[in-house]
C-alpha cells in the first residue's frame, strides 16, 4: 500500500545535495529548451461573441475561474477568458476532446517494465494537466478520480495500462451522464481488480461461500448515495430521534453484491481462465453467466430485483436504482463543489447544482457537464467579494501544477518523470493510499473551522510533515531547478524564471510580476513587504537569486495555498 | 556569472555557520510543573484495512479448529502450522499463532504480549437475539471501514464527537506535562482522529522522524534566519479566510517545532536492534529514537501513532495474509526489543487497533467487513501470556454471528481504550470523558496492565 520508500530516500538525498551545494551528477548545462508550448492557445479567438457580460471580466475574477476549472491560470488562458468571457469560456471549454493517456503509453514496448510505465502514465498525467487544452476536463476527470478511486498503491501496481484507460475513460465521460459513467466505471476492470468485482462469483453455500461486498458497499458509500439520506441542499435527514437515517443496511449490500457477480477480464476463454492482457485492461469486464447469480436481490428503497434476469438486466437495474436514489444529485454536488470551488458550500448553492444533476432544464438528469457548468457559474463561485468561509485550501498537487504551468516547466527529456508525486506532495495521479482518497470530504481540522461545524478537507494532508516538504521543494525548484542553472540532469524538471531575472533591478516590478502570475496580482501588504526585505538583503547579481527569492517566496505563502 | 546554488549559501550563510540552538527559546517561554515523576508512552499501531484476526489467534485444539475450519473453509489456517502458545490461565482451549508471526510468539511466551480476544465498537453489551431486534444501541455504519476507524479512534458511539481518545487523554493531562518541549500526540502516519483534541494539537511528522526547512536557520545573522524571521512574520500576519489561517497555524508549528526535535533526535546514540525495511518497522524506529530522546525533551508522557495498510483482504488473502501479519509481528517484536535496549520496557506499551475484524465466511478467495477481532498489546507492565475475555465460537450463524460469520464483540473498544488511559495516568474521575461508554459494562477494567 505504498510507494517504494527509495524514492523517498531519493529525494531527501536530493534536499540534502541541494542545500549543502554539492549536488547534481554534473554533466550538460540545462539548455533553456524551447518553451515547451503553453497549450492554451489564446490566439485563435476570432470567433467572439461579445456581448456586456463578457466586458465585464476582471483579470481577477479570470484568475479565479482559472484556479477552480483549470490546472493553473497561465497569461494565455487568463487571455482567454477576458476575450471570451467566463460563460464563453466554460462553453468553449466543454466542446473540447480529451486528452488522453492509453494512446501515449502504447507507443511503448509491450514488454516494458511496469514501474516504468507507471512513471510514464503519471508523465502522461502531467502532459495534459500542463498543457492539455482540455483544461476544464482534466480537471474534472481529476475531481472524478478522487470520488471513484481507483489506485496504483495496492493491486494495480502492475495494472498500467487498466490505470491510464480508467483515467481516459473520466476524462471521456467527465461531461457526458451520470448514468452512463457509474456503467462505465462499474465495469471497467481497474475497478474490478481494486474493489474485487473482478472474479466476484455467485453463492456457494457448501464451501460458504458468498459474493464480495466490497464493490457493492463502495459505490454506495462513496460514489453515488453515501451512508446517509440526505435532503437535496445536502443536509441530513434526520428521524424523531433526531438521528440521521441510513441509507442502506446490510441486506441490501448483499443484494447489490450478488448483481455483480459473474463478471471477469474481456476475451477469456472462460472465467477460471480470465487474465490482463494488454487489450482487455482497457475493456469493460465481460459477463460469464454460469458465474452470475440468478435469485432476487434486494436494492435500495425496497426495490428487489426478480429471479431470473441475465447478469446485463441486473446490473442495468440495480445501477438505475442507484442513479434514481435522490441522494445522488447533492452528494454528486457537493462533492464536485468541494474539489472545484470550496470547501463549505453553503445549502442553496448545493440545491442549486443538484437540481441541475436532477432536470437539466431539457428534462434530463444526470447532465454532468451542465453540473459542471451550473457549479462554475453560480454566483456563490463567481463572488469576488472576500468571504471567510469560501474557496477552499489548494491542493497541492494543483499549487505544484499552477506554478509549472505559468512557468513552463519542462525537463531535458521532454517531460515530467514524477512518479513519486504521491510522496513529494502527498498526492499523485490515481495514487491514492485506499479508496477513501488522499483525504475525507468531511474532515474538519480542530479550532475555529470545526468549531463553526464546516470542513477543510485538503487540510486533512497539510501536516507539518507535508507542508515543510512543499516548502523546502519550492526553495530547490525555484534556486535550483531552473532555466539559467549549470547542474541540471536530463530528468529534473525546470522552470523558466529569465522574465523574472530580467526585473531584478527594480523591485517592486519584480514582486508585481511574480503576484501578477502567482496571486492574479492580489498580493498582501504583509507578503510585500516581507518580501521586499528579503530582495533588498540579496544581491543584484546574479540575477536568478532575486528572481527565485521572489518566486520562492510567495510560492510558499499562505496566500498562495489559498484559492479563493 | 552563473554562480551556483553553494556559492549562494556560502556568500548568504557568511556571517555564521548552521549550527542551531534548539529548543532554548521554547524552554524559556514555558515554565509550568509536572503532574508525573515518571515517564510513560503509549505507542498506537494502526492495521487499516480490517485485520483478519481470526486467522492470527486460532484455537489449535481439535473440536474447536474444526469448527474454525469448516467455517472458513479455504480461507483457514492448517491446524498443525499453527504457533503453539501456553497462556498462563487456559479455558480449556489450546490456541495458535498464524505462521508468519513467530516474533510474537516469542513475545507472548515470555510474557511480554497479550491478546484481548474479540473486543470491537460497542455502546452496552450486546447479544445477536439484541442485535437481530433492533432492541440495542449501537455504533452507527458498523462494517463500514471510515465509520469504524472512526469508532475505534473516537469511540463517539452516537455522538457527533469530533475529538480522539488519545487526544482527549492529551487535554486532561495538559497542565501536567506542560514541561514538554515536544507535543504528547505524536503521529507518524498523518493526520488522525485517535489524536484530535479540542485543546491540544498533534504534531505530525513523516515516517523517518520531522523534517526541517531547508533554507532556514535559528542563526542570527545568517541570510537563512533572516528567511525564516520573514517567514514567520508573514505567517503571523492577519488572514481573511479560514483556510489561510488553517494553513498558518499548521506552517507555524512545522517551523517552530522542527528545529527543537531535529536537534534533540540527532543525539540519539544508535540502536542495536535492527527494524525491518518496512513502512511500520520505519515509523517504529523513529518512535524509538525518539524515546531515547524524551529526558533532553522533557517528555513525561507521549502517545504516538503508526499504521499501516493493506489488510483489506477482499482478493487473495491466502496469499496476502503471511506478509501482513508477518510484518507486524517482526515490527512488534524489534519495537519491543528497542524499548529493552533503551531500559523503557515497562514505561512503553505499544496496543493495535483495526477498523474491525472480517467475516469467518469466504467470498472466494478473501473475506469482508465484519465486527469484533482480537487485538495484541505488547511491552512489560503488560500482563502477558494472556488471552483477556472470552474467545468467540467461530461458528457460521452460532450464538456470535450476527449474518456471514460477522462475530459480536464480547469486550468494547471503550473497555480496551479506559484500561491503556489508566495505565498512562488518567485519573479515575476523568476516564468517563477518555471512554465515554464504560459505565454500560460491568468490568471497567480488562486488567491486562498494571
Amino acid at each position: 500500500m505504498q510507494l517504494p520508500t527509495r524514492c523517498l530516500i531519493t529525494l531527501l538525498v536530493l534536499l540534502t545535495l541541494a542545500a549543502t551545494g554539492c549536488g547534481g551528477g554534473g554533466g550538460g548545462s540545462g539548455s533553456t529548451g524551447s518553451g515547451g508550448g503553453n497549450g492554451d492557445s489564446g490566439d485563435s479567438a476570432g470567433d467572439d461573441d461579445d456581448n456586456d457580460s463578457t466586458a465585464a471580466v476582471s483579470v481577477a475574477e479570470a484568475f479565479q475561474l482559472l484556479n477552480q476549472a483549470s490546472f493553473g491560470p497561465t497569461e494565455a488562458s487568463v487571455a482567454r477568458v477576458l476575450d471570451i468571457g467566463i460563460e464563453g469560456w466554460i462553453d468553449e471549454q466543454l466542446q473540447q476532446p480529451a486528452s488522453l493517456q492509453l494512446p501515449y503509453l502504447l507507443t511503448f514496448p509491450e514488454d516494458a517494465d511496469s514501474v516504468e510505465l507507471q512513471t510514464d502514465r503519471v508523465d502522461v498525467w502531467y502532459r495534459n494537466a500542463l498543457h492539455g487544452e482540455d483544461q476544464l476536463r482534466q480537471r474534472v476527470a481529476f475531481a472524478l478520480s478522487q470520488i471513484m478511486v481507483v489506485s496504483q498503491q495496492g493491486v494495480l501496481v502492475n495494472g498500467v495500462y487498466a490505470l491510464a484507460d480508467y483515467y481516459d475513460m473520466l476524462a471521456e465521460d467527465a461531461f457526458g451522464n451520470y448514468r452512463d459513467l457509474i456503467e462505465d466505471v462499474t465495469l471497467h476492470p481497474a475497478m474490478g481488480v481494486y474493489l474485487s468485482m473482478l472474479g466476484n462469483e455467485k453463492p456457494d453455500s457448501a464451501r460458504n461461500i458468498r459474493p464480495d461486498e466490497n464493490y457493492a458497499r463502495e459505490l454506495m458509500q462513496l460514489f453515488s448515495i453515501g451512508l446517509v439520506e440526505l435532503n437535496s441542499d445536502g443536509s441530513q435527514k434526520v428521524d424523531a430521534m433526531g438521528l440521521p437515517v441510513p441509507t442502506y443496511d446490510q441486506s441490501v449490500i448483499e443484494g447489490f453484491s450478488h448483481v455483480y457477480t459473474g463478471w471477469n477480464w474481456a476475451g477469456a476463454p472462460s472465467f477460471q481462465f480470465a487474465r490482463p492482457t494488454i487489450e482487455n485492461q482497457a475493456l469493460p469486464m465481460q459477463l460469464y453467466p454460469d458465474f452470475h447469480d440468478t435469485g432476487s436481490k434486494k436494492l435500495l428503497n425496497g426495490v428487489v430485483l426478480p429471479p431470473g434476469q441475465s447478469g446485463e438486466e441486473d446490473l442495468s437495474a440495480a445501477l438505475d436504482n442507484v442513479f434514481n436514489h435522490p441522494n445522488v444529485g447533492p452528494f454528486i454536488a457537493i462533492r464536485l463543489i468541494q474539489r472545484l470551488v470550496t470547501s463549505n458550500p453553503s445549502p442553496a448553492y448545493v440545491a442549486r447544482v443538484a437540481g441541475v444533476f436532477d432536470n437539466d432544464g431539457s428534462g434530463v438528469r444526470g447532465n454532468l457537464g451542465a453540473v459542471v457548468k451550473a457549479i462554475l457559474m453560480d454566483p456563490e463561485a463567481r463572488g469576488s467579494a472576500p468571504s471567510q468561509t469560501g474557496g477552499k485550501l489548494k491542493e497541492p498537487i494543483l499549487r505544484v501544477t499552477q506554478l509549472w504551468r505559468v512557468y513552463d516547466a519542462q525537463s531535458s527529456v521532454g517531460g515530467y518523470p514524477l512518479v513519486e508525486s504521491f510522496i513529494l506532495f502527498g498526492q499523485g495521479p490515481l495514487q491514492s493510499p485506499s479508496v477513501f482518497n488522499f483525504f475525507s470530504p468531511f474532515y474538519a481540522p480542530a479550532g475555529e473551522i470545526r468549531d463553526a461545524g464546516l470542513v477543510a478537507p485538503e487540510l486533512q494532508i497539510a501536516t507539518e510533515y507535508q507542508n515543510t516538504l512543499f516548502t523546502n521543494l519550492m526553495l530547490l525548484q525555484t534556486f535550483s531547478f531552473n532555466q539559467a542553472s549549470d547542474s541540471l540532469r536530463p530528468e529534473d524538471i525546470f522552470i523558466d524564471i529569465s522574465e523574472e531575472m530580467s526585473l531584478v533591478d527594480d523591485i517592486d516590478a519584480l514582486i508585481d510580476r511574480v503576484a501578477g502570475k502567482l496571486l492574479g496580482g492580489e498580493i498582501s501588504a504583509a507578503l510585500r513587504q516581507e518580501l521586499t526585505g528579503m530582495l533588498e538583503i540579496l544581491p543584484s547579481e546574479p540575477a536568478e537569486f532575486r528572481a527565485a527569492e521572489a518566486i520562492y517566496f510567495i510560492a510558499s505563502s499562505p496566500e498562495y495555498a489559498y484559492q479563493r | 556569472m552563473n554562480l551556483d546554488r553553494r556559492a549562494f549559501l556560502a556568500r548568504a550563510a557568511a556571517t555564521a555557520a548552521f549550527a542551531s540552538t534548539p529548543g532554548a527559546a521554547f524552554s524559556q517561554v514555558v515554565g509550568g510543573g509536572s503532574g508525573f515523576s515518571d515517564y510513560r508512552a503509549l505507542v498506537c499501531v494502526f492495521l487499516f484495512g480490517g485485520n483478519d484476526s481470526f486467522n492470527m489467534l486460532v484455537p489449535r485444539s481439535t473440536a474447536e479448529y474444526n469448527v474454525y475450519a469448516n467455517a472458513r473453509q479455504n480461507l483457514s489456517v492448517a491446524q498443525d502450522v499453527l504457533l503453539p502458545i501456553n497462556p498462563l490461565a487456559s479455558d480449556g482451549v489450546d490456541y495458535g499463532l498464524h505462521p508468519s508471526m513467530p516474533g510474537l510468539q516469542t513475545l507472548f511466551e515470555s510474557g511480554a504480549a497479550t491478546f484481548v480476544a474479540n473486543v470491537g465498537p460497542l455502546i452496552e453489551p450486546t447479544t445477536k437475539d439484541q442485535f437481530l431486534n433492533q432492541a440495542v444501541l449501537l455504533p452507527p455504519q458498523l462494517f463500514s471501514h471510515n465509520d469504524q476507524q472512526d469508532q475505534w479512534q473516537s469511540l463517539k458511539g452516537q455522538a457527533l464527537t469530533a475529538t480522539g481518545w488519545a487526544g482527549r487523554m492529551a487535554d486532561i493531562i495538559r497542565d501536567g506535562v506542560s514541561n514538554q518541549q515536544m507535543a504528547t500526540n505524536a503521529s507518524l502516519f498523518g493526520t488522525n482522529l485517535l489524536q484530535s483534541a479540542d485543546d491540544t494539537v498533534a504534531y505530525v511528522m513523516g515516517p523517518g522522524g520531522p523534517l526541517q526547512f531547508e533554507g532556514f536557520s535559528t542563526t542570527p545573522g545568517s541570510f537563512e534566519f533572516q528567511q525564516r524571521e520573514a517567514f514567520l512574520r508573514v505567517l503571523r500576519a492577519q488572514y481573511g479566510s479560514i483556510y489561510e489561517r488553517a494553513f498558518v497555524d499548521v506552517q507555524q508549528r512545522a517551523i517552530e517545532e522542527a528545529d527543537t526535535i531535529t536537534a534533540a533526535i540527532s543525539t540519539a546514540p544508535p540502536l542495536t536492534t535492527a527494524f525491518p525495511d518496512s513502512q511500520l518497522g520505519q515509523q517504529l524506529n523513529t518512535v524509538a529514537r525518539l524515546i531515547a530522546v524524551r529526558e533532553r525533551l522533557s517528555m513525561q508522557r507521549q502517545i504516538f501513532f503508526v499504521a499501516t495498510g493493506g489488510f483489506d483482504s477482499h482478493d487473495n488473502q491466502n496469499e496476502d495474509q503471511p506478509a501482513l501479519l508477518g510484518g507486524v509481528s517482526e515490527a512488534l517484536k524489534a519495537f519491543y526489543d528497542a524499548t529493552v535496549e533503551l531500559g523503557v520496557s515497562r514505561e512503553v506499551t505499544s496496543f493495535t487497533q483495526s477498523d474491525f475484524g472480517r467475516t469467518l465466511t469466504s467470498n472466494g478467495d478473501g473475506t469482508d467487513h465484519a465486527w469484533g477481532g482480537n487485538q495484541i498489546v505488547v511491552g512489560d507492565s503488560v500482563l502477558g501470556r494472556q488471552i483477556i475475555g472470552q474467545y468467540p465460537l467461530l461458528q457460521i450463524d452460532g450464538a456470535d454471528d450476527v449474518g456471514g460469520g460477522r462475530i459480536i464483540p464480547t469486550l468494547s473498544a471503550d473497555q480496551y481504550a479506559a484500561t491503556l488511559a489508566r495505565w498512562f495516568g488518567i485519573a479515575e474521575s476523568d476516564i468517563g470523558a477518555v471512554a465515554p461508554h464504560l459505565a454500560n459494562f460491568s468490568q471497567t477494567d480488562l486488567g491486562f496492565i498494571a
